[in-house]
């Protein structure tokens, strides 16, 4: 049972692995795909209440909309249309649902040739 | 202090601090005032808003449920609050004043009324919150600012009196197609890149406007009043401060209904801004629950925020908010399509949603795209990185 043994929020990718290693990686996958972004999407840590992904890292069709990105994450999750769902590029901003990944990518890479993005819905608010 | 009892919230700011002494304009729900000359008209307009605090000893929500919403009721109180600047603008209109202890105007009555904490009313907290538990949240817990805004739209369908037509704008995007066919409800777009099926018999009519006048009177009207809310996260922790200036200016646009949102764990309406700082009304302060007299006219007074307003730094705001707009007809849309479009075309200001004329005609079929795995990527991947502990997810169009 080797899923109960990964602890429940994992360290960040970039904590996991060394700027060189990642880079590395970043290298050698571009080389074999040249036409997909290497994306890594993970939870926001304090996010409550949409789940986990089962997989950190993305190759994804450099032609694909943040809409269509979007959509397959949100049926990956098996959210409702009107649950609140954000992808933010780099722990900032909301990239705009018309650009293509390859846009995103241009403007938002990471120094080790990955765009990041985390996931999360919205703050509850009330008092305790 | 006869009913209100004072939460940490109002005691930790203690007084209300009067408007500074400041040239820069205040800007409240798309109209621009004066601190300096205009202080009373800054009064009047904010004690007109409708202000819904936490409120004790009303009806148990379900019959047997809480008397109170002291806790948990701020967010849903602050949905009542855009939801009521909405019919107000409906019925009264952005200029209407409020004068306390006169008998109010009818429209007035029916609004206030809607708002009661009774079960039977349109808005009540009874209803957001038992309308929340198919938007999973049970009654007694806290909600976002998308999931009231989520309930309003579920709610306004059965007010027939005021025939809103709510959206709530999802993943940062506003469709204009998608606006026009339900604020048009009449119209047929069956030209269009997304026609499904509709129950509506008057769908035969395609589009023309000699098929509507056939039509029932009341389906007659035009365009039904629109309330756009616009859920956002606009940074993880922190409000990105790309996204201040874009904010702000919302407030200037004369659709706007304002925003619900907060501090942290404190949900706020804001309805403008002076500098950096957010103008808002808080909920947290809790007023006993009102009875209506038997001729209808409620006791309004404690539905008034009557000292100035709170005032916050845009620093402060949690990123977790919903901007609303109204729009009574067709040209305020249009005008509001193109303010906006001329807003992200500025390059002070980061857009915090884009506008689209329709959705990307790939969005609804995205799902039986083949965006599954790509299995022979796979394999060849897998012979790749044999030695890797983390795989890439390979996603192919």
């Amino acid at each position: 049972m080797p899923a109960l043994d990964k602890p429940q929020q994992p360290k960040p990718f970039k904590q996991r692995k060394s700027f060189a290693t990642r880079r590395q990686e970043v290298a050698g996958i571009r080389s074999k795909f040249p036409t997909k972004i290497p994306v890594i999407i993970e939870r926001y840590p304090r996010e409550k209440y949409l789940p986990p992904l089962d997989k950190t890292k993305f190759l994804v069709p450099q032609e694909l909309s943040m809409t269509q990105f979007v959509t397959i994450i949100r049926n990956r999750m098996s959210l409702m249309p009107s649950q609140a769902f954000y992808l933010l590029i780099n722990n900032h901003g909301i990239a705009s649902m018309s650009l293509t990944m390859a846009q995103v990518y241009k403007d938002h890479k990471d120094e080790d040739g990955f765009l990041y993005m985390t996931y999360a819905s919205q703050e509850m608010f009330g008092q305790e | 202090m006869l009913n209100a009892t004072l939460t940490y919230d109002t005691l930790r700011f203690g007084e209300f601090e009067d408007f500074p002494e400041t040239a820069e304009p205040v800007w409240i729900l798309g109209r621009n005032f004066s601190a300096l000359t205009e202080k009373d008209e800054i009064l009047s307009d904010v004690s007109s808003r409708l202000w819904f605090t936490y409120r004790k000893n009303f009806q148990p929500i379900g019959g047997t449920g809480p008397t109170s919403d002291t806790g948990w009721g701020c967010m849903l109180r602050c949905g009542q609050m855009i939801l009521a600047e909405a019919l107000v603008c409906r019925h009264l209109g952005r200029d209407w004043r409020w004068h306390g202890g006169q008998r109010q105007r009818e429209e007035y009555v029916s609004i206030l009324n809607a708002f009661i904490d009774k079960k039977d009313c349109y808005y009540s907290l009874h209803q957001i919150a038992q309308m929340g538990v198919g938007e999973g949240k049970s009654i007694g817990q806290w909600y976002g600012p998308n999931t009231v805004a989520q309930v309003l739209k579920k709610l306004s369908v059965f007010d027939s009196w005021s025939r809103l037509a709510v959206h709530v704008a999802m993943d940062n995007t506003v469709v204009i197609e998608e606006i026009k066919r339900l604020c048009m409800p009449w119209l047929d777009y069956a030209g269009a890149a997304c026609s499904e099926p509709e129950p509506d018999p008057q769908r035969g009519l395609n589009g023309c406007l000699e098929g509507a006048c056939a039509m029932a009177v009341e389906e007659m009207v035009l365009w039904k009043p629109l309330v756009l809310l616009i859920p956002l996260r606009l940074g993880l922790s922190d409000i990105n401060e790309a996204y201040m200036e874009t904010l702000k200016q919302c407030f200037m646009l004369p659709q706007s209904l304002g925003v619900i949102g907060g501090k942290p764990n404190s949900a706020h309406y804001f309805i403008g801004f002076v500098g950096e700082e957010l103008i808002y009304l808080d909920p947290h302060t809790t007023q006993v629950a009102v009875e209506p007299s038997h001729d209808g006219q409620v006791p309004d007074d404690t539905y008034h925020c009557q000292h100035p307003p709170c005032r916050m730094n845009i620093r402060e705001l949690d990123p977790s908010l919903a901007v609303g707009f109204f729009c009574q007809t067709e040209e305020d849309f249009d005008d509001w399509c193109m303010r906006i479009r001329k807003m992200s075309c500025s390059r002070e200001a980061l857009p915090m949603f884009e506008l689209v004329d329709s959705q990307p005609s790939h969005y609804a079929s995205a799902d039986v795209l083949n965006l599954t795995p790509d299995f022979s990527d796979s394999d060849r991947l897998e012979r790749f990185f044999d030695s890797e502990d983390e795989e890439f997810e390979i996603l192919s169009l």
